[in-house]
């Protein structure tokens, strides 16, 4: 299963607050909080392929860009699913999360869903109808490790088993 | 293993860190820090740690320049219980959904109702005995009943306010003047209550709630602080909690930060008095001998990462959070490299905070590290500043070199491990050519 990552600059590990202004990048194969993800994408037979990335101040100053640009390449790279998280309670990050994953589910046939803790209540309310949207702790808070064992339960209900897929939404996202 | 152990851990963490009593303690005492930190300034300048510091001063100044900066001093740190009542009241409030200020300012007066305020043992000249708050009570002595009285006040205001037993105005009143006759029979039986507790123990041999409070519970818990394994169980767990992302000193300091406080106090209150100062495990100790560079002590990790890694990834993760790493955080290579939950990392993640520990906590036992004087510096101030400001001696700074070296030293073959691995996959990348290299968001198509 090929997967594709959308994440901020920090959770690249190109530095978050210190490169706030990072244009778009495609890395291939996974990098940063990808490494944290991984065994548990290995799990449901799930490889990250590529990982695309900017700023979040980046993000902010050209949102439309971000979003277009984020959809194209998913688009071009035609994985199976497109994870945009996790969001952690990151506000600007986790609206390019939810903006991100529902530009690609209208877009394109690429599966995707966007993940944030609920401290995101703004963005979680105007986006859950549109994609989903995986629960998980803020930074520092408990349950991350199970957040992303939920996260791969969507993923695996998603491409291999779409008759569970509504069963684990109504589960583990907003 | 890592999975047992983080169900273990984490109903641990979230009842600690959910806790409203705990929170609202932990919490309430952050509210003071500001003023503590302003104060170790002025007590910093009042003996900064040069010789010859307080002639010069005096040269231009004065002599006896120093009593004009103790105003400041003594009125952070000799009525830290006052602030703290006040912070805990509001934080327990907030907690409990009731009106923020009422509470705080219940949890005052009831600590102020159960305080000493004659005292006939300080006779002055005249022969009148001093009738008064004493700082004794107020400061580091009081903090344990602080707390305690900041929370049993609002739990009973917040009681009575959420069961309607209050004063209702008619429609139309101010609601400034609605909330504060709101507040009125809650605040009444929460002081009626410690009217009742201050009586009782005036009727018994400890005479006062402080010297009750003092003996049975803050000695004994501050006892605890002062034995060698406190600060190693305090570091030991608090990175255990970040390796699974949760905010380890968030949860540990629920429990152990009031005892660190009481413990930093002693030491400035015994040098204020001129007296030795003899508790190793002050918040100084901790942030600045046990920990370089934010959680996991990464500091070192972070120095060979920007100077000696070889793989791209890690060179310039190591770059870009060098500036912050000097100042504590090591927020980018936590979830960057990452850290949390990342096997290869765990071993020195946990170990070398509990290393550092140890080894301080020898070189302080057998006289080559001073012992941290009580002032409370921001925990970002940098390395070697901070050892030589939190003791007053430049050893300090060199043992924080050597035990930077020591984590260097720990650290490195595991970065050496993850360094390899990363520089394969750039390799391995380098040398396949598929339609996935050369990925570049310029020659997108837009159909």
């Amino acid at each position: 299963m090929k997967l594709l990552l959308i994440f901020d600059s920090g959770l690249a590990g190109a530095g978050g607050k210190s490169n706030p202004n990072c244009e778009l990048t495609a890395k291939k194969g996974m990098i940063g909080t990808g490494e944290m993800l991984a065994p548990h994408f290995n799990k449901i037979g799930g490889t990250v392929i590529a990982t695309l990335y900017c700023g979040v101040e980046y993000f902010k100053d050209h949102q439309d860009e971000v979003v277009k640009k984020m959809t194209a390449m998913a688009k071009k790279l035609s994985p199976d699913f497109v994870v945009c998280g996790p969001g952690f309670n990151f506000p600007e990050y986790s609206e390019m999360c939810a903006m991100c994953a529902t530009s690609i589910l209208e877009n394109t046939d690429i599966k995707a869903c966007a993940m944030m803790s609920q401290e995101n209540s703004a963005t979680i309310e105007t986006y859950r109808t549109k994609t989903p949207i995986v629960k998980m702790p803020k930074k520092g808070g408990t349950g991350l490790n199970n957040s992303i064992e939920n996260l791969c339960e969507l993923i695996d209900a998603s491409v291999n088993h779409p008759e569970k897929l509504e069963e684990v939404k109504n589960k583990y996202c907003y | 293993m890592f999975d047992k152990l983080e169900k273990a851990l984490t109903p641990i963490a979230d009842t600690l860190s959910k806790n409203k009593v705990l929170t609202a303690i932990r919490d309430g005492f952050l509210v003071t820090v500001p003023m503590t930190i302003v104060g170790s300034i002025f007590l910093l300048i009042a003996n900064f740690p040069i010789d010859g510091w307080s002639e010069f001063i005096a040269s231009f100044a004065g002599e006896g320049w120093e009593a004009y900066l103790s105003a400041v001093t003594s009125s952070t740190f000799d009525v830290v219980a006052l602030t703290g009542v006040l912070g805990i009241g509001y934080a327990y409030a907030r907690e409990q959904g009731v009106d923020k200020i009422a509470g705080a300012v219940v949890a005052l007066t009831c600590f102020l109702i159960v305080t000493p305020k004659s005292h006939p043992d300080y006779v002055n000249e005249a022969g009148k005995a001093f009738s008064g708050f004493s700082f004794g009570n107020l400061g580091t002595a009081g903090m344990f009943l602080g707390m305690i009285t900041a929370i049993v006040s609002v739990l009973i205001f917040s009681w009575a306010m959420k069961r309607k037993l209050v004063i209702k105005l008619p429609d139309g009143v101010p609601p400034a003047v609605m909330d504060s006759f709101a507040a009125l029979i809650p605040a009444a039986f929460a002081m009626t209550t410690f009217a009742i507790i201050h009586g009782i123990f005036k009727n018994t041999s400890y005479e006062y709630a402080h010297n009750f409070i003092y003996e049975v519970l803050q000695a004994p818990l501050v006892g605890i602080g002062r034995s060698n394994l406190f600060e190693v169980t305090y570091q030991f767990l608090s990175t255990l909690f970040w390796f699974f992302g949760i905010n380890g000193p968030a949860v540990t300091n629920t429990v152990f930060g009031p005892i660190h406080k009481v413990l930093t106090q002693e030491n400035l209150d015994a040098a204020k008095a001129g007296l030795e100062m003899t508790n190793i495990f002050t918040a100084g100790f901790s942030d600045f001998f046990c920990n370089y560079g934010g959680g996991g002590s990464t500091l070192g990790l972070v120095i060979m990462m920007a100077f000696l890694g070889k793989s791209a990834r890690i060179k310039q993760l190591g770059r870009l959070s060098l500036p912050a790493a000097i100042f504590g955080i090591n927020e980018p290579i936590i979830f960057g490299l990452p850290i949390v939950l990342n096997p290869i990392m765990a071993v020195p993640f946990i170990l070398v905070p509990v290393l550092n520990t140890v080894t301080a906590t020898i070189a302080t036992n057998i006289g080559v590290l001073p012992i941290t004087s009580g002032v409370q510096l921001p925990w970002t101030m940098p390395i070697m500043f901070s050892g030589w400001l939190v003791t007053g001696s430049l050893v300090a700074s060199v043992f924080q070199l050597a035990q930077l070296v020591m984590d260097m030293l720990i650290y490195y073959p595991f970065l050496k491990m993850l360094d390899k691995k990363y520089l394969e996959e750039e390799s391995l990348h380098a040398d396949e050519t598929d339609d996935l290299d050369d990925l570049s968001f310029d020659d997108l198509s837009f159909d």
